[in-house]
């Protein structure tokens, strides 16, 4: 099982983010994590790269618990946050390259062109943060998750600040590594590319899990109308229709 | 708008203090808490008490400076003052009041509101800083009491929101120099020339004065400059400068009208701000696209353009070195043009460590350039190695931004507290070492009683000690940002409350007693060999003593940041405090 969440509760002071999530997600699957604001995803995911460490529960990434493994059950996975924080002073390829360090990756020259084509970074490869748009900080930090072979990647509202051609790009990244063997959890609050991409999906809804299925499973289970789109599913399970 | 503003300042300081509340929940803080209130207390009411049981009890004590002062005197504060003006004309700095924080971008940008209202609203904002300055300024003044405590802090946050707004009143006047347009080019020119004819006006009667009469010695220097810009045409044109330094000085008679006449260049001053309202967009974009963390979209050739640096990371090795080699491209790459900032600093210091140098020599009867080079080196080590940790923040202290990222990393934490360690520790001990070893060179000429064995043992055992002892101190401060991550200042943000203010005290204390704890077995050690070898190989016993030292307190550091371990796993990122 490449993520294997059992009962992760994750609470701030009294106020629990997620409470007793359990999930699998296993080599090949793109899985889809949505929920209104506040649901607990962000959450989840800090937790599942090592971020945020659970109040209770257990949560292994490729068999490796990340309480008492940490280090090699973060050497197989990958997180891009929504956010892109980068060094301030550090170029796009000069993190890319600290990135290759860290994770001991071998070809680094060849992945990082790849990926830097693939990005559309070609010319930015010296640029500093400060000289980039959020969009292309975003590709940077995406560029840093994808330049290893990670098993697990975790994606957190990929798309923000990223062009329309970016957008399609990165949806057919997701697909293309889903298909290469990663296990990959996406959260975002964009239904019809949870819809098109994801093998499966799970709702999570005041810190909890509501749903967890294809979308057929979803609507099946949610009664939902047939040929009900994953927008409409989502309304119904979170009882806001 | 003046509404706004007045609502964001309000709200943003009492939802400030209910975090800095809740956070005394947990016992660390309630410490920090407990040692701030404490230092108040001991500091301002205690003393007061006892300074209420002495003569003149509750009497209004301000500060008398006589009647001497407030002729002379005043005139030598305006002509100091008139300097000062002239600082960020030399000295481009960005001003803080144009530094607009990214929600006020977002959401007062694109209000509509007038840019002036916005110069306006940063001007009201600034209040919470300048108030809460004052305050504790007329708190801690220690000789004075009662009603002039009050006097105080009226003055001192009349002085700092000039200052504030003068800074951004030149930046918006430099800023029109960059128009396209000759006329508003022109017209930067206008205050230019005023304060150039201040100085000019100046210049000359002290000129003539010094020409007529050459000052017999520096007080007699003193005595002419302020008979000099007490009389005449100079007394006017120093009169902005004086008005706005003169209201600390005054009894309580000479207060209100030293307090209106600051009032009124203040007023001056802003209404100079404010009409250069047209430049705001120029200035302010540039404040964003320095906060590079921050910014949205770039401003073409206003961001710092990387340099290359000539060291290509290796794709292998060990992940400590990795985050050294990120910590000398970050260093390299900041000393751009935001090094004006540590300019003044760096003038104070160059400025105390040659008073002191030459303190030194003289005290030695030492002559000559050697014996101030010795002196000065071994001064700028002892600097280096006592107070370099402390000012360079290039290890967890500043990352603690990236804590996310850091935190995904395959890294065990103490190496992660380690490679961020290692380059400050080498930086700092490098100049600790340049500096001994230049004294060492130079001490032959300057220390010539002392024999070339003893001078040369002395600095090399310091080589080898100062490196242990600055990695000790690192250790200390990363120590404490990973038990105390609330505490932990990101960037040039300070962390402020009361708690705030005790964990520096508690700090401060937890350092020396830190660096005790770290020194003594080294100490013990270097003087075990001390007794057995000294009486064989005098001072060369220095060297092993030092090696001895040295690799105590190492191995300490490397226990220390091993323990550090399960903390840094644990730390919260949700703890630490962001800027706004």
């Amino acid at each position: 099982m490449a993520i294997d969440v059992e009962h992760f509760t994750r609470s701030y002071g009294s106020f629990t983010a997620v409470d007793d999530l359990s999930l699998r997600v296993t080599a090949g699957e793109i899985v889809g994590l949505i929920g209104p604001n506040g649901a607990g995803k962000t959450t989840t995911l800090r937790a599942l790269a090592g971020i945020l460490r659970p109040t209770s529960g257990r949560i292994a990434i490729d068999g490796h618990d990340l309480a008492t493994n940490a280090i090699q059950a973060k050497r197989r996975l990958a997180f891009m946050p929504d956010e892109p924080h980068l060094f301030e002073y550090l170029t796009v390829e000069e993190h890319l390259r600290l990135t290759a360090r860290l994770y001991t990756v071998a070809d680094f020259d060849a992945r990082a062109k790849a990926l830097i084509d693939e990005l559309e970074l070609a010319g930015k490869e010296r640029s500093l943060p400060g000289e980039l748009s959020r969009g292309m900080r975003q590709k940077v930090v995406i560029a840093c998750g994808l330049v290893r072979d990670a098993s697990v990647l975790l994606f957190d509202e990929p798309l923000t600040g990223l062009d329309p051609i970016g957008i399609r790009k990165m949806r057919s990244t997701i697909v293309a590594r889903g298909r290469a063997g990663a296990a990959i959890l996406v959260s975002s609050h964009l239904l019809h590319l949870v819809e098109e991409i994801c093998t499966r999906v799970v709702i999570m809804d005041r810190g909890r899990k509501v749903a967890d299925g294809t979308v057929a499973e979803l609507a099946s289970k949610a009664e939902a109308a047939a040929g009900s789109n994953l927008e409409q599913i989502f309304l119904r399970v979170t009882g806001r229709e | 708008m003046l509404g706004a503003s007045l609502y964001i300042s309000w709200c943003s300081a009492k939802n400030r203090v209910l975090v800095r509340l809740r956070r005394l929940r947990e016992p660390r803080y309630l410490i920090g808490a407990v040692a701030g209130v404490a230092y108040f207390y001991f500091a301002i009411f205690a003393r007061g008490q006892r300074a209420g049981r002495g003569p003149g009890r509750g009497q209004d004590r301000g500060i008398d400076f006589g009647p001497a002062f407030q002729s002379g005197g005043m005139s030598l504060a305006g002509l100091f003052a008139l300097c000062f003006a002239l600082v960020p004309w030399v000295l481009p700095a960005r001003s803080k009041l144009l530094e607009f924080s990214e929600a006020e971008r977002e959401f007062l940008f694109p209000a509509p509101v007038s840019r002036r209202q916005l110069l306006a609203h940063r001007i009201v904002r600034s209040q919470v800083g300048s108030i809460i300055a004052s305050v504790f300024i007329g708190l801690f003044a220690a000789p004075i009491a009662g009603v002039a405590r009050l006097r105080l802090a009226f003055a001192f946050w009349i002085l700092a929101v000039t200052i504030n707004v003068y800074g951004a009143a030149v930046s918006l006047t430099r800023a029109r120099f960059q128009s396209p347009n000759a006329n508003v080019r022109r017209s930067a020119w206008l205050p230019i020339g005023i304060l150039a004819g201040a100085v000019a006006v100046v210049a000359t009667s002290i000129g003539r004065q010094l020409l007529r009469q050459p000052p017999a010695s520096a007080a007699d220097l003193f005595v002419q400059l302020a008979r000099v810009t007490s009389t005449g045409l100079t007394r006017v044109v120093l009169w902005p400068f004086i008005a706005i330094v003169s209201p600390p000085f005054g009894g309580s008679a000479a207060f209100i009208p030293a307090f209106a006449s600051a009032l009124l260049v203040l007023s001056a001053v802003i209404a100079w701000m404010l009409l250069n309202d047209s430049m705001f967009d120029e200035v302010a974009g540039q404040s964003q696209s320095a906060q590079a963390d921050v910014d949205q979209t770039p401003a073409s050739g206003t961001t710092t353009r990387s340099t290359r640096i000539g060291w290509t990371l290796p794709l292998t090795g060990r992940a400590e070195l990795a985050l050294f080699w990120k910590g000398v491209m970050e260093t390299v790459r900041a000393v751009n043009i935001k090094s004006w900032r540590i300019v003044p600093p760096l003038i104070g210091l160059s400025v105390g460590l040659v008073g002191a140098s030459f303190g030194i020599a003289g005290a030695q009867r030492m002559r000559g350039p050697s014996a101030f080079i010795t002196a000065f080196g071994c001064l700028a080590a002892g600097v280096a190695t006592l107070f370099g940790p402390q000012m360079m923040r290039l290890d967890l202290r500043s990352d603690f931004a990236h804590l996310d990222l850091l935190k995904s990393w395959p890294m065990r934490a103490a190496d992660v507290i380690r490679g961020e360690m290692a380059w400050p520790v080498a930086a700092v001990s490098g100049v600790a070492c340049f500096a001994i070893l230049t004294a060492a060179l130079f001490s032959g000429a300057g220390l010539p009683q002392v024999r070339f064995v003893d001078r040369w043992a002395v600095a090399i055992a310091v080589v080898i000690a100062a490196p242990a002892m600055i990695a000790a101190q690192f250790t200390v401060h990363n120590a404490a940002t990973v038990l105390f991550p609330a505490w932990v200042q990101l960037g040039t943000q300070r962390t402020r409350g009361i708690d705030a203010m005790g964990q520096r005290l508690v700090m401060l204390a937890a350092v020396l007693v830190s660096l005790l704890l770290f020194a003594v077995p080294g100490a013990i050690g270097a003087g075990v060999i001390w007794l057995i070898f000294h009486r064989l190989v005098g001072a060369v016993v220095l060297i092993p003593m030092a090696l001895v030292f040295a690799a105590i307190v190492l191995t300490e550091v490397l226990a220390v940041t091993e323990l550090l371990g399960p903390a840094y796993e644990k730390i919260d990122v949700t703890s630490v405090e962001r800027p706004e």
